[in-house]
């Protein structure tokens, strides 16, 4: 019996990480809390349900597609949100709410033109593999496969490329980036360009497994929040610790307590993590100096 | 240096003991020990980055430093945090002159000091005791306000002053907070001249009434002209002390500080 | 007519909470989007006083407000430790948690089910049936609320908060105890937030966790940047730009099923070009620097 609860944790833990690397890129660089990242990752499931569905398109074309829609989408919104704030050397407060805005506008739109209703993108009865007591579809192991793909893809470009090395050293010391002649900016859409891509393959793996509706991007959201708080602000593989995590106690409360609690329990261990361990399970304290 | 007066009694004199704070691997105040007795104006001079903000800061309590202590009144002030160090009486004007920039002059002269209104509990039942003491401190806050010469800038919005009119708001401020002990960060910087001759004359007047004054300036001339002791601070340490006239012909001093 | 009085009535409620988070606005760059929570524990505390004891609206309302206050304690504290971004974050997970806990603990709250059939209050023996009595009533108690802000913010407690908003340290340096004057901050606002979620739940006689979720609490976050924070005016024009805009929308014909939508539209934009050309709101006097 743990042992299926354990395995439904993964499974949910890739997809919690996938959502937690990419908020976690944008916010250990441009240190802006991407609020609006939530709408990105419901733009990309639409997109794949309207070319699969209405367009119908091939499901392979769909969802490159829909990983190209979340990608420009979270470039233009660095572009037209955030920039203007970096170049105007704002407190962080107003991205923050231009962010909220952002959110409440796209998704939004998308409820206009699609409707608030759940939207199923698969038919039919996903096919089911058995591993002795343990029991997991198809579109499952899928998203637990996609998830190993992309992680080792990111981690051999975080240490092994030069734009890795640009990526580790924004986060690490932004000014003086800029100071050694590096295109901030370009970095910048850059590194939305990759964010956007994490959205947009963990919005097609949910939308494949359950559909999809205009306000579970803030669900997911909000967990990939506590994964990376929970992992450890400022580490960029520190979200996919924390996403396991949470996965693992989600379905752990639904045993043992009850489904309905998952979401209370979350944010407790959030609340908890602030107040006593705000740099994570792998982070480092670091010094707060006064004036 | 010795301490000369170790005593815990309650005495007026600030004595700090062995402070040393450090920042990474740079030391910012090393093995500071000083007493600073009421009655008394002493200028902290020093070149830049020599520690006396610091040390003001640490006095204030905003930072905490690694070694050494702080006694005013019988009391270790170490373990209290900025607003009981304040209330007890050691006043701060900052270097960056810090006015409430949104709020009108007579406003910031105010919240010098504390006011039972300052906690809604008395607002809801001692609303009395609240007028009363308001009326009070509107008088007194205008007096200050005409002390430094701001008497028809009651009602301006802080932000709509020139920079050395918020200084002159800063000190009346710090005047109505009727503070023993108050820490001038760069008193005169930016106040025009036949000002300045009026502020020394009042701090000279406040130091008289038996307050203590410690401020940091890089003017020598006013050092001169009203410390009645002077620390040299470099690199942290106190480096020379003694009237101003001593350790301004220091040697040592007219090197590193004055070029000369 | 009673459909003016309507808007009216959703305007004093809305006037009232956005009052209340106007004190919270500011200090230290602080956003707190669990507003909808004190919103819903002063609905719910009100209601199920009156529903399981039968007790005097008044009296349950005050229970509302103590209550409230009290637990405004759990996200106050990490104010006084959190800064900005943190301090968001841990303002989204007690209106999460708060959330679930209306909407699970089924046995008290009756969960999804909401509680129906909340009668109206008794005032000098009436029964404010009539949607005209009860819209005075309304119009009192915001007008008390108006005055109550009012006096704060022109008290010294009220200068105060100016002051911190906008230089902590100075105000620590005048011998000014901010985290206390922080904490009193969150109780009161919390408290006036009860007493528009008192108010709510008598007006529309049901209630059920879906009118406390963080979509409410972004609305009345939104409600105070569109229109200003720090002073009065802000909030309140803020409310009318909330409540009266999607109305003028009814009259340009916009379907019912999609005005929703548009209207969220429109006050997602309102706060994006507002934080780019027009950091203050409206009407405010605060802006984030």
């Amino acid at each position: 019996m743990i042992l299926q609860f354990l395995a439904n944790g993964l499974i949910a833990g890739a997809i919690f990480s996938l959502m937690g690397l990419g908020i976690g890129l944008v916010y250990n660089t441009t240190k802006v809390l991407h609020i609006a990242y939530a709408s990105i990752f419901v733009s990309g499931a639409y997109a794949l349900y309207f070319f699969l569905k209405v367009l119908h398109f091939s499901l392979f074309f769909s969802i490159v597609l829909a990983i190209l829609i979340a990608m420009i989408l979270n470039i233009l919104i660095e572009v037209f949100v955030y920039k203007p704030c970096y170049l105007k050397k704002t407190s962080s407060a107003i991205p923050l709410i231009s962010s909220i805005g952002t959110y409440v506008v796209l998704t939004n739109l998308i409820a206009l033109i699609f409707g608030n209703e759940t939207k199923i993108v698969t038919s039919g009865i996903e096919k089911s593999f058995q591993f002795g007591s343990v029991i997991l579809t198809r579109i499952q192991i899928i998203q637990f496969a996609a998830f190993l793909l992309l992680f080792t893809l990111y981690l051999i470009l975080l240490k092994r490329t030069k734009f890795g090395k640009l990526i580790r050293a924004f986060a690490n010391n932004p000014e003086l980036l800029s100071m050694c002649g590096v295109e901030v900016l370009n970095l910048r859409i850059l590194i939305f360009g990759l964010s956007g891509i994490f959205a947009g393959v963990a919005s097609c793996l949910v939308a494949l497994d359950i559909g999809i509706d205009p306000y579970a991007g803030m669900s997911i959201l909000l967990v990939a929040l506590v994964s990376l708080i929970v992992g450890g602000v400022g580490i960029f593989e520190s979200a996919v610790f924390g996403g396991f995590l949470i996965g693992i106690i989600q379905n752990l409360v639904v045993w043992k307590i009850s489904a309905r609690w998952q979401d209370c329990i979350t944010f407790l261990i959030l609340i908890f993590f602030l107040l006593f361990r705000p740099q994570g399970i792998l982070g480092i304290k670091k010094r707060m100096e006064e004036l | 240096m010795e301490i000369t007066v170790l005593n815990k009694m309650k005495t007026d004199t600030l004595i700090l003991s062995g402070i040393s704070r450090s920042f990474g691997g740079l030391k910012a105040v090393d093995d500071v020990s000083v007493e600073f007795p009421p009655g008394r104006i002493t200028g902290l001079i020093g070149p830049n980055g020599a520690g006396k903000t610091t040390l003001f800061n640490i006095i204030s309590g905003f930072i905490k430093p690694d070694k050494g202590e702080i006694w005013w009144q019988g009391e270790k002030l170490l373990k209290y945090p900025p607003w009981t160090i304040a209330m007890k009486g050691i006043g701060r004007l900052f270097q960056d002159v810090r006015v409430f920039k949104k709020i009108t002059a007579i406003e910031n002269v105010l919240l010098g000091k504390s006011n039972p209104g300052e906690c809604p509990v008395n607002l809801l039942f001692n609303h009395k005791n609240v007028i009363a003491q308001y009326r009070e401190d509107i008088e007194k806050a205008r007096e200050w306000l005409a002390f430094v010469g701001l008497k028809e800038k009651e009602n301006v919005l802080a932000e709509n002053l020139s920079y050395g009119q918020q200084k002159l708001l800063a000190i009346a401020r710090l005047l109505m907070a009727d503070s023993k002990v108050l820490l001038l960060d760069e008193p005169t910087a930016g106040i025009n001249p036949s000002l300045i001759k009026d502020l020394i004359l009042m701090i000279k007047k406040i130091a008289e009434s038996g307050r203590t004054v410690i401020f940091i300036e890089h003017n020598m001339n006013i050092v001169l002209e009203i410390a009645h002791w002077v620390y040299f601070l470099n690199e942290g340490r106190i480096v020379a002390f003694g009237r101003p006239e001593d350790v301004l012909g220091n040697q040592e001093v007219r090197l590193t500080y004055l070029g000369l | 007519m009673n459909y003016i009085l309507h808007i009216i009535v959703m305007i004093f409620i809305y006037g009232i909470l956005a009052l209340s988070l106007n004190l919270l606005i500011g200090y230290g760059g602080l956003i707190s989007v669990c507003h909808a929570a004190f919103y819903g524990i002063g609905a719910y505390t009100t209601t199920l006083l009156m529903m399981n004891f039968n007790m005097n609206f008044f009296l349950a309302l005050i229970v509302g407000v103590l209550l409230t206050s009290a637990m405004s304690l759990f996200i106050a504290y990490p104010s006084l430790r959190l800064k900005g971004d943190y301090f968001f974050l841990a303002s989204l997970g007690f209106q999460i948690i708060i959330f679930a806990i209306l909407y699970n603990w089924v046995n008290l709250t009756k969960g999804p089910y909401g509680i129906p059939g909340i009668p109206r209050p008794h005032v000098f023996g009436l029964a404010l049936e009539s949607e005209f009595f009860f819209f005075l009533f309304c119009g009192v108690i915001f007008y008390l609320i108006f005055l109550i802000s009012k006096v704060l913010y022109n008290s010294p407690f009220g200068r105060v908060l100016k002051a911190i908003r906008e230089d902590e340290i100075a105000a620590e340096a005048l011998g000014k105890d901010v985290p206390a004057i922080k904490i009193w901050a969150f109780a009161i606002s919390a408290g006036i937030a009860a007493i528009a979620g008192a108010m709510y739940a008598v007006y529309v006689s049901y209630i059920d966790p879906t009118s406390f979720t963080l979509d409410e609490s972004i609305f009345i976050l939104s409600i105070v940047l569109i229109g200003g924070s720090g002073n009065l005016k802000g909030p309140l024009i803020g409310v009318v730009f909330m409540i009266v805009l999607p109305e003028i929308l009814r009259f340009l014909r916009i379907p019912d099923t999609v005005a929703p939508n548009v209207r969220q539209i429109i006050y997602g934009l309102a706060l994006i070009i507002l934080m780019k050309y027009r950091v203050q709101g409206i009407l405010g006097d605060y802006s984030f620097e």
